[in-house]
């Protein structure tokens, strides 16, 4: 006797099959209506153009400022200073969280309403300190983003090392695991998704400040054209250099999100900007080809960010190329 | 209130830390440890804290700076809550599609748009009242957004079978089962809008708390700029404080996440 198979109804093949591409038309076809409009509002006259530049002047802008005036190399820059932040809040914050959590939870007791408080200071207050202490180079600017991001990191990590189901562990050591290994196989994968939503405010917060911070104060980088270019009343600059702002911030929150749901195929997780995650069933685990793709872009963005902070340094101080600099500073 | 060893260990635990490091802090600068160039001691801070209330320098600078957070609070609030309530209750479907506009938007940075405001607004308070509801804006829409997607759907089946009207549906099921949300919202862009006055003030004010202390920076006076430095910080506590009283108050049957 063989199984007949299920019969798969042709309306519900047909809706599987219409509904994303449903969602998706109508999801380009608002971008492409909002861009449209944008367009059509300028050339119309219907807003100063002063104000808001059509978006192939803004393209035509970002376009000149890609050929001659190091676009690629601002850019660099800024994505570098954002990343050592992170990567140094992450190593400074998490060893902390895990120390204070784990081994003195009476000391983290203890020194919690004061780190609340350092977390509650407003950075951009702490920015003139840091110029005092640091001077004015590239240090203050990633002292503020790794203290942004420190904090946000920190906690929760720490909200989830105290939260780790302690049955889990009491397995783990009735079976006899060293403390290597329970931390390694126990700790660190029930806290790291925690670590992850702390690192993605992080990563907001720290592209919200990076702006100011290379604002008041610096050669380089996206705030700085913005900057400049704000000061001379370029208008569709400010648009270009800020559109690249928002593409870089996103392009950095779909990797995290892509690493989230890769590595932890097993949680739900609702975002507070993209909404709830795939569903579990259509996850699978990261392979290790993948994590091994993701650190070596990493590593790349971060050798070429700092090889273009050196570039950027060196062409203040070269001679030839001040002059045709100098038009995008005064 | 009576004070047994339990109250005492209370008080430790809350507020120990702070005065240990207040205390070190003052000992490092008394006994020449920290440099006096860089770093002001508690006390000079004080003493300066208590010039700026006598001379009436505090009060103007504070009162300027928090009617701008307010203000620009506010008008975000009144725009983006019945928005959120509309685009997450009413139009479900416009919502999915316009997510990812809205999410553009507000990835866009506030400081990138300063010279425009400026452009718009003029030099004068509304450019940074602009400025702050723009930054405040987006955690109250999504939040409120979120919170009515996240209503209960039997609650608003059963209410309706009730013969419930649409008016008492949003009063008694949507509002509180959404209101957790939506203060955490608001208390985001509370703690958002005077995060983002301080840079306001700074690139271009005459008044306020984030140009009092770009002006010590500039005239490289360290008690100064450290004393508008630690009033920024209590109004940010304060801030913090009086929306988690607010929360626990009006929304105290839910469990509060902390992050």
């Amino acid at each position: 006797m063989t199984v007949a198979p299920m019969p798969i109804s042709p309306g519900l093949h047909i809706k599987a099959l219409y509904q994303p591409l449903y969602w998706l038309s109508l999801k380009f076809g608002l971008l492409i209506l909002a861009l449209t409009s944008w367009e059509l509002s300028g050339r119309l006259g219907l807003i100063d153009e002063a104000f808001l530049p059509s978006f192939f002047q803004t393209l035509a802008a970002t376009k000149e400022l890609w050929e001659k005036a190091f676009l690629f190399n601002h850019i660099m820059v800024s994505l570098a200073r954002v990343l050592i932040g992170l990567l140094m809040a992450l190593i400074l914050a998490v060893p902390l969280a895990y120390a204070l959590g784990r081994i003195f939870p009476h000391t983290a007791h203890f020194l919690e309403p004061l780190l609340r408080v350092f977390g509650l200071i407003n950075p951009y207050c702490l920015f003139p300190l840091f110029v005092v202490f640091f001077g004015s180079g590239e240090v203050p600017k990633i002292a503020v983003l790794t203290w942004v991001s420190l904090w946000p990191i920190f906690f929760s990590t720490l909200t989830g090392v105290r939260n780790i189901d302690p049955s889990l562990i009491k397995i783990g050591r009735s079976m006899k695991a060293s403390k290597f290994s329970a931390f390694w196989k126990i700790v660190l994968p029930a806290t790291a998704p925690q670590i992850f939503s702390g690192l993605r405010i992080g990563v907001e917060m720290s592209f919200f400040i990076l702006i100011a911070a290379e604002m008041t104060g610096a050669t380089a980088g996206l705030g700085w054209i913005i900057h400049s270019a704000g000061a001379l009343y370029q208008v569709p600059r400010i648009y270009g250099a800020g559109l690249c702002v928002v593409i870089l911030g996103l392009l950095i929150n779909r990797f995290l999100v892509f690493l989230q749901n890769g590595l932890f195929f097993w949680k739900e997780s609702v975002d507070p900007i993209l909404g709830p995650s795939r569903p579990l069933d259509s996850r699978q685990k990261i392979s290790p080809l993948k994590i091994f793709l993701a650190i070596a872009i990493f590593t790349l963005v971060l050798a070429i960010g700092f090889q273009q902070i050196i570039l950027a340094e060196r062409r203040l101080n070269d001679p030839t190329i001040i002059p045709e600099y100098r038009v995008w500073t005064e | 209130m009576k004070f047994n060893s339990e109250t005492l260990a209370d008080l430790f635990y809350r507020g120990g830390s702070i005065v240990l490091f207040i205390l070190l802090w003052q000992l490092g600068c008394s006994s020449g440890f920290l440099p006096m160039t860089f770093v002001a001691s508690p006390l000079s801070i004080v003493e300066t804290l208590w010039q700026y209330l006598k001379d009436g320098s505090l009060y103007k600078h504070a009162s300027v700076s928090v009617l701008r957070a307010f203000y620009g609070f506010i008008l975000a609030a009144l725009v983006a809550v019945p928005l959120g309530f509309m685009l997450g209750g009413w139009f479900k479907n416009f919502e999915r599609v316009f997510n990812p506009l809205l999410v553009f938007l507000g990835q866009f940075n506030p400081f990138a748009l300063f010279s425009v405001f400026l452009l718009l607004f003029g030099i004068g308070e509304f450019s940074k009242v602009a400025m702050i509801f723009w930054v405040a804006i987006w955690p109250i829409l999504l939040n409120a957004t979120l919170g009515v997607k996240s209503v209960e759907p039997n609650l608003i089946k059963l209410a309706r079978s009730m013969g419930m009207g649409k008016i008492g549906l949003l009063l008694k099921i949507v509002i509180p089962s959404s209101s957790a949300f939506l203060f955490s919202g608001l208390r985001m862009a509370a703690g958002t809008a005077f995060f983002m006055l301080i840079p306001a003030e700074m690139m271009g004010a005459s008044r306020g708390l984030g140009w009092l202390i770009i002006n010590a920076q500039i005239n490289y006076q360290i008690p100064k700029l450290y004393a508008g430095t630690t009033i920024i910080v209590l109004f940010g506590l304060l801030i913090d404080k009086l929306f988690r009283i607010f929360e626990k108050g009006l929304v105290n049957w839910k469990e509060a996440q902390v992050i």
